[in-house]
């Protein structure tokens, strides 16, 4: 609490509205005290993804906001965002990490930001309080999934048909702690829920999640692939 | 607030997304607007229905499908109008004539199903009608051994015409018996039939009907499939080489030599000289189809929009100040335009449509959004109906005792269907409850105990969870791996029965940290086989609310 580190975002939404009330929304609850503070400054804004990936590199944020569609770049949106932020570091020397926001619950969109590279996915409904968890999170390297995301991921690895990783690095499976995990968060559950529930530490929970986020981004899987194949995302 | 039933009756179920909706124009391109609105004049009252339009059929066809569209018009037996054309082909081929004019008029029916249309279709099938025009054409030179193949293999004679180019084929078996009929007759009526005048009328002939019959190949709109080249190639060369035996019989050879020179100047000549202008139709052509495409698609999406997004904003509008009202309508028209962009996915009868379902209605019903996460789906029956019914009245609860978020989420594994719905309240104690209240304890409890699964309720230092777990038959499909570890899920112990007096938790929610099941099922094994329908789950999409 006494040193409160400093958390630096650009948002990226075509919608001039839907960045203006995220910034209020954010700035009046990041200036609230809170357990587990920190501040926020939000450093750039953008609504393409040219200008958004200027921003990005000139002022090298520590998390971007990024909204799934966005006009400009190859058609494909944030992924282009991603893509062509790729290697940019943050003023602190770690990869700008991307935390996707969108309205659409599409799973061809959620799926393309993050095989392209971000690091969560949560829709535009959410409270800001959970979007300033989220945010920091993200920003600590730990991934963040909505339990819309949550629950694709257990269809596409199979996991409801009880498809079972044996070894904890396989990238085709998730193993039975991370699907129990992913349940959990399908569920409803926050991940100090998740936590509680499993008897398990927060930060055990936050590697779990970041395995499955791993494995999504990383992993051939058939269903997987094909899938976006038959949408041309890879 | 959907307000345009026409839409909803009228889209087909596979095309569910951003394809344009059905316009007014029924499939065949007719527009049915009369008689259909009862706005037109008054129908005659000798006609039930209206007449079907004259297109050429897919399904059942023969050579082309001009006689079953034909009678398909006239409501007259398809073996009539075949049996007419064959007997008027016979003396001076009116009946050929008709049918090439027909054929080349008439438009071809819409899309119809492949499936459907490659099927065996009874008495519509092409096994009699082939037989009937072979025989008639050929006038007895070719039908016996046309009946002996008829008789012998007419499987896979069938599939051979189904799969090859069977009009041209069965064409040309009756051009050519009409050929040879013809001659005999006109020689035996004593005219001196010149070979060299009949051989390549019928090679002309022969090679029209195979280039023209690739033009059924193409769409002139939209799907092209392919031409078959070779045909193309095989029809331009019998026509030329019939054209030009009709014109240089008689001549000497170097002289024939000279004229194909000649003419293959001319050919090249024009089509150096029309070849820019073709190309420049064809281009048109293109743009134009793509722009007309851009102006349906255009079209369809203003017409949703106006229907749907700007009839909730004007109702908006004119309530803004009750703002309970104001979110329950964005929340609907949300749900309403997100499936319309997203679900792409026909499933209708199945669980993951019925939730969306009962979910939407609860959230139009009370205003506070559910989400609702599906993972894999299975068909509809009545035991998951129940289910359906229970998690929709555990929402229901959430969302008017509670406090949101609620969400539910549903997982259908290989045995079993689990469903949690969760909510942020206080909870509450299933013995405060009086017992006139029938929702907890018959609407989600009995119910599922009814239906062989099992219910009970947690409640958690910060919320109350519902859990709902009915075993299903697994599907029958061989790679599914033994569904060991998946049953680790919630675990529901089937403990003392009747239910309703079970002991439960204290009633100071912070005191039990990790929930109490406040209710157990009255033990009924979950290895018990509900009778689910076993049909294999083919999708596992992830549905969206």
């Amino acid at each position: 609490m006494t040193d409160p580190r400093t958390i630096r975002i650009v948002i990226v939404d075509d919608h001039h509205m839907f960045r203006t009330g995220v910034r209020a929304e954010l700035t009046s609850l990041a200036a609230t005290p809170r357990a587990g503070a920190f501040t926020l400054e939000i450093a750039g804004e953008a609504g393409a993804v040219e200008s958004a990936v200027q921003a990005i590199t000139e002022q090298r944020p520590d998390v971007v906001l990024l909204d799934v569609h966005l006009p400009g770049g190859d058609g494909h949106g944030g992924a282009d965002v991603i893509r062509a932020c790729a290697g940019v570091q943050s003023t602190a020397d770690v990869p700008v990490r991307f935390l996707a926001l969108s309205v659409s619950d599409a799973a061809e969109d959620v799926i393309a930001v993050i095989r392209a590279g971000a690091r969560g996915y949560v829709t535009k409904t959410i409270s800001a309080e959970e979007l300033l968890t989220a945010i920091g999170r993200v920003a600590d390297g730990d991934a963040v999934f909505s339990p819309r995301l949550a629950g694709f991921v257990l269809d596409a690895f199979g996991a409801t048909a009880g498809e079972v990783a044996e070894i904890d690095e396989e990238l085709d499976r998730l193993s039975a702690r991370e699907r129990e995990v992913m349940r959990l968060i399908a569920r409803g559950y926050q991940y100090k829920e998740v936590a509680k529930e499993l008897f398990i530490s927060v930060k055990t929970v936050e590697t779990h999640v970041s395995s499955v986020l791993r494995k999504l981004q990383l992993s051939s899987r058939h269903e997987l692939t094909a899938w976006a194949m038959g949408r041309r995302l890879l | 607030m959907r307000v345009d039933p026409e839409r909803t009756l009228t889209r087909p179920p596979k095309t569910v997304g951003m394809v344009p909706r059905r316009a007014p124009v029924g499939e065949d391109g007719t527009v049915h607007t009369a008689y259909e609105n009862g706005t037109g004049p008054a129908r005659p009252a000798w006609r039930a229905t209206p007449r079907p339009p004259l297109v050429r059929q897919r399904q059942g066809k023969v050579i082309a499908g001009v006689a079953a569209g034909l009678a398909e018009h006239l409501g007259v037996p398809v073996v009539a109008v075949r049996v007419a054309l064959v007997l008027t082909s016979i003396p001076l081929g009116a009946g050929l004539a008709v049918y090439v004019f027909l054929w080349a008029t008439m438009r071809e029916v819409g899309d119809v199903d492949p499936g459907v249309a490659a099927g065996p279709n009874g008495s519509m099938g092409p096994g009699a009608p082939v037989a009937g025009t072979a025989a008639g054409g050929a006038a007895g030179t070719t039908s016996t051994t046309t009946g002996v193949r008829h008789h012998v293999d007419l499987a896979s004679l069938r599939t051979w015409l189904r799969s090859g180019n069977q009009a041209v084929v069965i064409t040309l078996l009756g051009v050519g018996a009409l050929a040879v009929a013809g001659a005999l007759w006109l020689g035996s009526a004593g005219f001196d039939v010149h070979a060299e005048v009949m051989l390549p009328v019928v090679a002309i002939v022969i090679g029209a009907i195979f280039f023209w019959s690739q033009l059924d190949d193409t769409d002139t709109l939209g799907a092209r499939r392919p031409v078959r080249w070779i045909w193309l190639l095989v029809g331009l060369a019998l026509t030329i080489l019939g054209l030009v035996g009709l014109l240089v019989r008689g001549t000497n050879v170097t002289e024939l030599w000279q004229v194909a020179g000649a003419v293959l100047a001319a050919l090249v000549g024009v089509a150096v000289l029309s070849a820019p202008w073709i190309l420049r139709l064809w281009s048109n052509l293109r743009v134009e189809q793509a722009a007309r495409i851009r102006a349906t698609e255009r079209a369809d999406i203003a017409a949703h929009l106006h229907d749907s997004v700007l009839q909730t904003l004007a109702l908006i509008q004119r309530q803004s100040g009750d703002s309970a009202t104001v979110a329950r309508l964005a929340r609907a028209q949300e749900r309403q335009l997100r499936s319309y962009l997203y679900d792409e996915d026909a499933r209708a009868g199945t669980l993951g449509a019925a939730l969306t379902a009962a979910m939407g209605e609860v959230e139009d019903l009370h205003g506070v959004p559910v989400q609702l996460v599906v993972t894999g789906d299975r068909p509809m029956d009545e035991h998951l109906d129940a289910l359906v019914k229970a998690v929709r009245e555990a929402t229901w609860n959430a969302v008017r005792h509670a406090s949101p978020p609620v969400s539910t989420y549903v997982e259908v594994g290989p045995d079993a269907v689990e469903a949690f719905v969760r909510d942020h309240g206080a909870g509450f104690d299933l013995d405060t409850v009086p017992d006139d209240r029938a929702g907890v304890r018959e609407s989600i409890i009995g119910r599922m105990e009814r239906h062989g699964g099992t219910a009970r309720i947690r409640r958690r230092p910060d919320g109350t969870e519902v859990e709902l777990r009915l075993p299903v038959r697994q599907p029958q499909s061989p790679e599914q791996p033994s569904p060991g570890p998946s049953a680790a899920g919630p675990p529901s112990p089937p403990s003392p029965p009747s239910p309703p007096s079970t002991p439960s938790t204290p009633s100071t929610p912070s005191s039990t940290p990790s929930g109490t099941p406040s209710s157990t099922p009255s033990g009924t094994p979950s290895s018990t086989p509900t009778g689910t329908v076993a049909t294999p789950d083919p999708q596992t999409q992830e549905q969206a609310s």
